[in-house]
């Protein structure tokens, strides 16, 4: 299970309060307290672990609950509530519909995985019936379509792009024209990394945005106020990375996580449902 | 109002807000109040004059306690080093490790276009053998620098590749070798492994440990499970260990600038270089009293 650290430190917290002889506020606060230690250790962002502290304690009056109630069940059940709720923005995601073009424009930082989770994403909807095409609007990077044809060749899907063309927002007009005339079903559009504090690169996403009009636009955080964002992948997440951090600020964001990036390998990728997602992380199996 | 001994009891309050501040610049958490504590203890006892300058006091002292952390107890020259290394004959050896992402053979590039401008021939070598496009990146790299690459394609075993690569350099005269991995997760054995066989037996001059800014408790998991691997899977009864470290996307985290404090207090090395862009030229040393300004700014 990937937050494996997180997972078995809220679970021990859980565990110390079910075992704990008389369930008051003490109790209550000293597990909150080891809670909140183990989520800003994954890097949960400060305000978020206090609003969750808070509205655990709102939620749960310990001193002043009816007698035939099981307070240790209501406050495990609390906990997993918040945590539910910090991952879920509360949206249904944009789901790929057959038998009509669905273009997909993948925006993120640097570094973050773009590239090989295109890849991984066409691999999955490849899989699940749809006729799957990546195209290359990375004009920057050095090898970027080198990548790119390299991991769709892999993965036996086809491919666009261009090792002349300098203008992203031309090459991924082209490609998404072209695959919607040969009828694909999901139009993957990789774009090059960028961030907050590079203006010109914005606008030239808002371009290839403009040109492709895509149906989903999937991840990141600061994205949201530039471009429509519609769904967010989480990558990295394998080991020990310490991806609570990045989870619950992209639900932040409002936009709900779709997918998992779990390796480096094209089937290290998982669809994310958050209710399952949180009780695997506490040990519990995936109930639903 | 006279002197009066500052106890734990005034402290604790101003030492836990700072201790927030310091998470919300993305300090890793047990790291942020493992300096707070340290900062607490060398307090205790000191006079202090009236109450409103408390908060002062306690600030300086963390001030201080931040400078002195960052600034590094030795410094890597490489230029003098790679001088140093072309008198004895032979080849400085550069090797570049990190996790995924992090932007090695971006600042490899950058490291080879600060090499080549202050004199030296860089020559690039290949060994991430595994991610696709990475040769042909560092291809794009090599042209641009108009400096050569050592490479032999895909899927061969990278430490064989890196010897290889040292024995042309020293052959064809060339002064340093940029030594490329590929990204690997911290926890992941067998690339570990692999990455600790192309240490000890190439032995490189430096061994750059690339991280990238954006990271929060993560970067101090990273670089200790590089260590770890590096002193664990190696051969060697003296293993060699990251020798520095190279921080990029320092242009992505505004003021948030809390993985250099992270990186730096677990190893005990210096930051060499921080990345702040894309492009050759967007190397630059850390500025320690930016960054602990950063790092007090609410």
């Amino acid at each position: 299970m990937v937050l494996a650290d997180l997972g078995s430190k809220v679970a021990d917290a859980l565990r110390k309060m079910t075992r704990a002889t008389v369930v008051d506020q003490t109790v209550m606060n000293e597990m909150l307290a080891e809670i909140c230690k183990a989520l800003l250790q994954a890097d949960v962002n400060v305000a978020q672990v206090k609003a969750l502290r808070e509205s655990i304690k709102k939620n749960v009056d310990v001193e002043a609950l009816a007698s035939g109630l099981n307070k240790r069940k209501m406050l495990e059940q609390a906990v997993c509530n918040e945590l539910c709720a910090m991952l879920d923005p509360g949206k249904e995601p944009y789901v790929p519909k057959k038998k009509q073009p669905n273009v997909i424009m993948f925006v993120g930082l640097q570094g973050c995985g773009k590239t090989t989770t295109c890849t991984k994403y066409a691999h999955l909807y490849k899989r699940k019936g749809f006729k799957c095409a990546l195209v290359c609007a990375d004009t920057f990077r050095a090898g970027a379509f080198d990548q790119l044809k390299q991991n769709a060749t892999k993965a036996k899907i086809p491919f666009y792009g261009s090792y002349t063309e300098t203008d992203p927002a031309q090459i991924a007009a082209e490609g998404v024209a072209k695959f919607k005339e040969e009828g694909y079903e999901v139009i993957i559009v990789d774009t090059s990394g960028r961030h907050m504090q590079e203006e010109a690169l914005f606008e030239e996403m808002e371009q290839v945005a403009q040109l492709t009009s895509p149906d989903d636009i999937v991840f990141a955080s600061a994205f949201k106020k530039k471009v429509a964002v519609g769904s967010c992948i989480i990558t990295k997440l394998d080991g020990h990375a310490k991806g609570g951090g990045a989870l619950s600020a992209v639900a932040a964001t409002g936009a709900p996580i779709t997918h998992i990036g779990t390796g480096e390998h094209i089937e290290d990728f998982e669809d994310f449902e958050v209710k399952s997602f949180v009780s695997r992380m506490l040990g519990k199996g995936n109930i639903k | 109002v006279g002197a009066k001994q500052l106890e734990r009891a005034d402290l604790e309050p101003l030492i836990e807000q700072l201790q927030a501040q310091l998470i919300t610049k993305n300090v890793a958490a047990d790291i942020g109040s493992q300096i707070c504590e340290s900062v607490c203890t060398s307090l205790l006892g000191t006079s202090q004059q009236g109450f409103g300058t408390m908060r002062a006091t306690v600030r300086s002292a963390l001030e201080k306690t931040l400078t002195r952390i960052l600034t590094p107890s030795h410094r890597v020259d490489m230029l003098a080093a790679a001088a140093a290394a072309k008198a004895e004959g032979r080849p400085y050896v550069i090797c570049f490790v990190g996790v995924n992402g992090v932007g090695k053979s971006t600042s490899l590039s950058k490291v080879a276009y600060y090499l080549k401008s202050n004199g030296f021939t860089p020559m690039l070598c290949a060994c991430d053998t595994f991610r696709a496009g990475a040769v042909e990146q560092l291809r794009v790299h090599a042209n641009a620098l108009e400096l050569p690459l050592f490479e032999k394609g895909y899927g061969r075993d990278a430490s064989g590749i890196a010897q290889d690569g040292v024995r042309y350099a020293k052959q064809m005269g060339h002064d340093v070798v940029l030594i490329d991995t590929a990204g690997r997760m911290q926890d992941n054995e067998p690339l570990m492994r692999a990455l600790s066989k192309l240490v000890t037996l190439n032995n490189p001059d430096l061994v750059l440990f690339v991280g990238e800014a954006l990271v929060g408790n993560e970067a101090v998991d990273q670089v200790r499970g590089f260590n770890k691997s590096l002193s664990e899977y190696s051969a060697s009864r003296d293993p060699r260990l990251i020798d520095g470290i190279m921080l990029t996307k320092f242009d992505t985290i505004s003021d948030k600038v809390g993985a250099a404090l992270s990186l730096v207090y677990t190893t005990g090395k210096p930051i060499v270089f921080v990345g702040v862009g894309q492009t050759y030229t967007d190397i630059r040393n850390l500025n320690v009293d930016h960054c602990v300004r950063s790092l007090l700014k609410s």
